[in-house]
């Protein structure tokens, strides 16, 4: 008799692992969770275990699907349920991977305790307990494990600026406010694995001498604050959170905030100022948390994808840490994989593959027929690289120098359908209005960036425009006040660099080569082709289009929008960019 | 604060301050003023408007200076490159999301730069000395100048997009008769500290620039004389301005003022006749040249030497009778002087003769509407092309046909001939008023331009030829210099500018900037709909019939209820904080371009929801510095921000109208606010 296990991540359950679960359920009583295992594209996913052993994963799973896997487990024959079964390919997606952080995601089931402490879990801590704070802070140094929310700060430095700061009481804080578009590796770890970020939480705890922590989570998590409450509450049922943990002394409890959705408040002092009670807006730094946070006592953020590492660095020594990876980039990174690539999802891997080898062994590549241009790192606040920099390793310091930056591990591919100047202008509105509006070369600067982009876009711009962008970036970058301000013009700029010639194209001669911005398009029909069916014209909002029975239809251009309708609805292939 | 110094530099200035202090409270006791806004004494840090940013050796990024202690041994630079351009590009930003005004469109478009939009209101307030006061900070014949400017401040004037412009001009004339008459007319002020007390200072040219002149810079302690050709001073306005426009009695009582404050005026005194320009420049420590343009333009046709045909502004010195028909060519102020004056010296017809139409006239409309209704004849589109001359004598003009072809640079309507078209005007006297020049007899030494006027460069002054290098050195202004005659305000403003060269040449400084960077909102931004329509107050104005006949006004002054009326519908475009902003002071100082970066404005107009203060949102600058000081120093915590971004507005916390209610209306927010956004009403 296998074990069933249907992945029930937030990927899982917004593509039907509910429904699947459900059918499962009524036909055997047997039926387990998991959480993320990071195929996101091949969800829902069914794994059948023989105890810890992975028989079968089975992907793309419907309820219907359901008494065909009950009754393999039963039987142990897997034939009927043979087209279910992962390919080789997919699964060298996960199998090419090195997961750390991710260890136990899609593996052992994130409401329980006990999953999490069969494979292990609080062995660390145990371990902690008999080493002392300097210890635990000098084996994090060991491993060269850097602040994974995207800056990169050496951990250890952190957490040993707070130990040393005076205080009587001292603050942990966990950041899950993960904001950039198409980021999700925290919200995978904490619905995947929440113990595995309490712990690591509590050793940090431990070695700084906080005696209260907090996570702030985005609300926008439901699933993740769910399962962590769930976990804490397990936590300090089993005495591992507390009052004297595992009889040790130390005390430590542990609560979660809901962020109500702000991007400015994954900005760590934001985030103070959010778990306050007042608006998030940055503070000036100096001081810095470590020296006075919240509640302007010594506090230390670092946020989920760096604690869920802390575990596994103390049961494996940092130098098993240290030895994956780079000269100045330790360990492995989580990416969240998306956009236009054939094998999206999450991705772990050791420091210093290229991007090469990410986007185009791991994930395959990119979808469909069209040509790989560019891939986005860090969100907003990152940059674009080119086809021509994909050797670049994944790496601090040669991210960077191509103007991107690591970021928290959004990796956004994008196809040659994408047009950069928009891209960029999609990444600015998101900017201006998450902008916490309190410093000028933010609040003001991202929104002219944003209109200028805009104008490019409609095919408005004007020579001079792209200088003026470049001085405007450089500016904002030198004045901002917080990391959101600095960082928001990094799209522009990248884009600008790399892409140079599509902003001339939109600004001189007033055309998208992307074909992608809509008041720049414009369609023709081709007469001999035209069948004369009427569809286009039926289908188009803007009434631009006439023809009949004997005359082929035509596009009066000057009532043309550009929205594209026709050139979907045309079965025949006669409508065509012009 | 802490006890123990450090000792850091600043600008390159050594400097010690208290462990502890901020760069901004170290500079500022070193007497370095590093721009900032969001900042106020007793209140932390905020560090919103990085307007403070400086750069610090060692420091890789740049440092805002409010919040960023000193250490031991640091090295700031206040005005480094990156620090300029990143502080720049704060005001940059800041002014382009600006919507709003810091002066009136009046106060703008005044040559000189009258505060009129301050006098109205004091008007309005019935503080006409106050106003007449206020007037003469800038020039000392608010009397006449009331009567006789073409007024391009009414033309700007907001008012006329609700219905019709304040009466701005007239305004001011009442204001200064009505100071007459209470015997409060006064000079403005002493200005204290000048470099030009005791200077010995010589005018040429007793008209309103020289006149201005020489008052400015007696406030200024200085040694004035004013010399002129003409038996009395007044120079244009009391020899080219009838009668009728402006009684010279109002002018006399104006220029005694002026001689009254010591000032020594001398006539009949013409330069390369009485005295050379070279001996009076070994006379005194400066010598300014406003000698006017009193030659009338010829027209440049056949038969204008012949008897008959005088200059526009002869005829209006002399006041000749002319009995017979009578055509005047051209189309301007002095066109009209010239043909109503005619009227009234009783000759039989009198044409006016204009080479495009009336909608094209540089004259104001209600002097050619007067002139129609004194039945003066108007011939548009005729362009003199000879004077018919019998026995030396002028017996008619030949006038070519016109129309109207493309526009000229300017945007007027060039005037081009219709082939073949020629009439005959039958006349006895032709007076030409199109325009006219300086007469530089007497002033050889002087450079000139182009137009054959004095060139001045931009610090106003002459360069003479074979200069000795011992005289004193020579401004000019005024009708004479540059682009030649205008209108009197114009020439004003010109001797205002003089001035300020002279100051600045005895005190080694620069000349201050008049106006320089100033915020101005767009008349299409304004919903002037909003505004209940109230009519222009007009002063009486004489009969025609009865007018044409005497030299005594045409129009009287406003009567008191009709001038305080007239005042209050005055929409006070100009900011209250003009002269107290932080932000428009930094602003200047630092020539920020205000367009630049302009977009869209943030959200937001005027809002009253306290009961006694006003919130200008368009004026905001989020500093926060209320939010703060109701917090922190008020403990009333009644403001918050709401939005996000770009939307980001004050408002009372959480938008909730009904915070304000703990109001005690203690000021400090309006005290608090860098900009003119908070205002306490009364």
């Amino acid at each position: 008799m296998l074990k069933i296990v249907v992945g029930m991540g937030s990927c899982g359950i917004a593509a039907g692992a509910q429904r699947v679960k459900e059918a499962l359920d009524s036909l055997s009583d047997d039926v387990g969770i998991t959480g993320c295992v990071g195929a996101c594209y091949l969800e829902p996913i069914v794994d059948l275990y023989d105890g810890k052993e992975l028989k079968k994963r089975l992907v793309r799973v419907t309820p219907e699907d359901a008494p065909k896997i009950v009754s393999a487990s039963s039987t142990g024959d897997f034939k009927s349920v043979e087209e279910l079964v992962i390919s080789d390919e997919d699964a060298s997606f996960l199998t090419s991977q090195t997961r750390i952080a991710l260890r136990n995601c899609g593996v052992i089931d994130p409401e329980s305790l006990e999953s999490y402490r069969s494979v292990g879990g609080y062995k660390a801590l145990e371990k902690v307990f008999t080493l002392s704070p300097e210890d635990v802070i000098s084996e994090v140094k060991t491993s060269s494990l850097a602040g994974r929310g995207g800056a990169g700060f050496p951990t250890w430095f952190k957490w040993n600026a707070a130990r040393a700061a005076k205080g009587e009481k001292k603050y942990l804080i966990c950041n899950a406010d993960e904001g950039d578009p198409g980021a999700f590796m925290d919200r995978a770890v904490i619905e995947s694995d929440p113990h595995s970020l309490i712990e690591g939480m509590l050793i940090a705890a431990y070695a700084i001498g906080a005696s209260e922590a907090f996570v702030y989570v985005r609300a926008e998590y439901p699933l993740a604050i769910v399962r962590l409450q769930k976990a804490i509450r397990d936590a300090e049922a089993a005495g591992l959170l507390g009052e004297n943990i595992l009889g040790s002394g130390f005390s430590c409890s542990l609560r979660i905030k809901a962020g109500a959705g702000a991007f400015v408040c994954g900005e760590e002092t934001s985030l103070i100022e959010s778990l306050e009670g007042n608006r998030g807006m940055p503070r000036l730094k100096p001081p810095f948390p470590a020296e006075r946070g919240y509640k302007n006592s010594p506090s230390n953020i670092n946020n989920v994808e760096t604690f869920a590492n802390v575990a596994w660095i103390i049961l494996n020594g940092g130098k098993a840490f240290a030895a994956l990876g780079t000269e100045n980039s330790k360990g492995t990174k989580v990416f969240a994989l998306t956009g236009k690539i054939r094998r999206g999802g999450l991705v772990e891997i050791p420091m210093g593959l290229t991007l090469r080898e990410v986007i185009f062994g791991i994930g395959g590549g990119v979808r469909g027929s069209a040509k790989f241009k560019a891939v986005q790192l860090g969100g907003p606040s990152g940059g674009c690289i080119p086809e021509s920099l994909l050797d670049t390793r994944i790496d601090y310091r040669e991210l960077a120098a191509t103007g991107a930056i690591m970021g928290s591990g959004g990796m956004v591919v994008m196809d040659d359908t994408t047009c950069m100047v928009n891209m960029a202008k999609f990444f600015l509105e998101f900017t201006a209005k998450e902008s916490c509006g309190k410093c000028v070369h933010c609040r003001i600067g991202t929104k002219r960036l944003h209109e200028t982009l805009t104008r490019i876009t409609e095919g408005k711009g004007k020579e001079g425009d792209v200088e003026m962008l470049e001085e405007l970036c450089r500016g904002i970058k030198d004045g901002a006040l917080c990391g959101l301000g600095q960082t928001a013009p990094n799209p522009v700029l990248t884009t600008i660099r790399y892409f140079r010639d599509e902003y001339e194209a939109h600004i001189k001669e007033k055309k998208c080569p992307a074909g992608e911005c809509v008041s720049l398009r414009k369609f023709a029909i081709l007469p001999d082709k035209c069948k004369r069916c009427s569809a286009c014209a039926r289908k188009c909002p803007a009434g631009a289009i006439s023809g009949s029975a004997k005359e082929p239809y035509v596009i009066d251009e000057v009532k043309c929008i550009g929205c594209g309708v026709c050139e979907k609805t045309c079965r025949f292939g006669a409508v065509v960019r012009k | 604060m802490n006890e123990k110094i450090v000792a850091l530099e600043i600008d390159g200035v050594k400097i010690e301050a208290h462990e502890g202090a901020t760069i901004l409270e170290a500079a500022s006791s070193a007497g370095i003023d590093i721009p900032n806004l969001c900042f106020l004494k007793g209140m932390s840090p905020y560090g919103a408007c990085g307007v403070c940013v400086v750069e610090a050796e060692g420091s890789p990024k740049l440092l805002r200076a409010c919040a960023t202690p000193v250490r031991e041994g640091m090295v700031i630079n206040t005005k480094s490159e990156r620090a300029l351009k990143a502080r720049k590009l704060a005001f940059e930003l800041m002014m382009g999301d600006h919507d709003a005004d810091c002066l009136g469109p009046c106060v703008l478009e005044c040559p000189a730069h009258t505060q009129c939009q301050k006098y109205v209101k004091e008007i309005a307030e019935g503080r006409f000395a106050d106003a007449t006061a206020t007037v003469m900070d800038t020039y000392p014949l608010p009397a006449s100048i009331g009567r006789v400017c073409p007024h391009p401040c009414e033309t700007a004037c907001r008012r006329g997009k609700v219905e019709s412009p304040i009466s701005i001009a007239f305004l001011k004339a009442f204001a200064a008769d009505t100071a007459r008459k209470m015997g409060v007319f006064a000079p403005a002020g002493v200005i204290a500290e000048s470099s030009c007390a005791g200077k010995k200072i010589s005018i040429i040219g007793g008209g309103p620039a020289g006149l201005t002149a020489a008052y400015q810079l007696r406030r200024r302690g200085s040694e004035v004389t004013v010399y002129d050709q003409m038996p009395k001073m007044g120079g244009m306005l009391r020899y080219g301005i009838p009668e009728y426009r402006l009684p010279k009695a109002v002018l006399d009582e104006e220029i005694s003022l002026i001689s009254s404050m010591g000032v020594k005026l001398v006539n009949n005194f013409k330069i390369g006749k009485d005295a050379a320009l070279s001996a009076l420049r070994k006379e005194c420590d400066a010598l300014i040249v406003a000698n006017g343009a009193w030659k009338s333009s010829s027209m440049g046709i056949p038969g204008e030497e012949a008897e008959g045909v005088f200059g526009g502004i002869d005829y209006l010195r002399e006041q000749k009778r002319l009995a017979g028909r009578v055509a005047i060519v051209g189309g301007g102020n002095t066109a009209m002087d010239a043909c109503r004056t005619a009227v009234r010296l009783g000759a039989e017809e009198v044409y006016v003769v204009y080479r495009r139409t009336r909608a094209e006239m540089p004259a104001e409309e209600i002097e050619i509407k007067e002139a129609e209704e004194e039945g003066v004849k108007f011939c548009f589109l005729r362009n003199p092309t000879e004077v018919i001359v019998e026995d030396g004598r002028v017996t008619g003009l030949s006038l070519q046909v016109m129309k109207l072809g493309q526009p000229d640079e300017k945007g007027r309507l060039r005037p081009v001939p219709v082939e073949g078209q020629v009439e005959k005007l039958p006349l006895e006297y032709v007076i030409m008023a199109i325009g006219q020049k300086n007469d530089s007899e007497g002033f050889e030494s002087l450079k000139t331009t182009s137009r054959g006027t004095i060139a001045t460069d931009s610090s106003m002054r002459a360069s003479v030829a074979e200069d000795d290098g011992n005289s004193a050195p020579v401004f000019a202004c005024g009708d004479a210099v540059n682009r030649g005659a205008s209108i009197a305000i114009k020439a004003i403003a010109g001797a205002n500018d003089a001035v300020d060269a002279v100051e600045a040449y005895f005190s080694g400084k620069d000349i201050p900037e008049r106006i320089g960077t100033v915020s101005a909102r767009e008349s299409t931004r304004i919903d002037f709909s909003q505004y209940e329509k109230m009519p222009r107050q007009t002063p009486a104005v004489r009969d025609a019939e009865e007018r044409k006949h005497d030299f005594s006004p045409v129009a009287s002054i406003f009567t008191e209820e009709q001038a305080i009326l007239e005042a209050k519908r005055c929409l006070e475009c100009g900011c209250h904080d003009y002269s107290e902003c932080k932000l428009i002071r930094y602003a200047k100082m630092l020539k920020t371009d205000c367009t630049r970066f302009r977009g869209e404005f943030h959200p937001g107009e005027n809002e009253r929801h306290l009961v006694a203060i006003e919130r200008n949102q368009r004026k905001c600058i989020a500093c926060n510095l209320c939010v703060r000081v109701c917090e922190e120093k008020a403990k009333k915590g009644l403001l918050g921000l709401v939005g996000r971004g770009f939307t980001t507005v004050i408002k009372p916390e959480f938008n909730n109208s009904e915070a304000i209610a703990g109001c005690a209306e203690c000021n400090m927010c309006t005290l608090a606010c860098p900009t003119g956004a908070l205002r306490l009403l009364k």
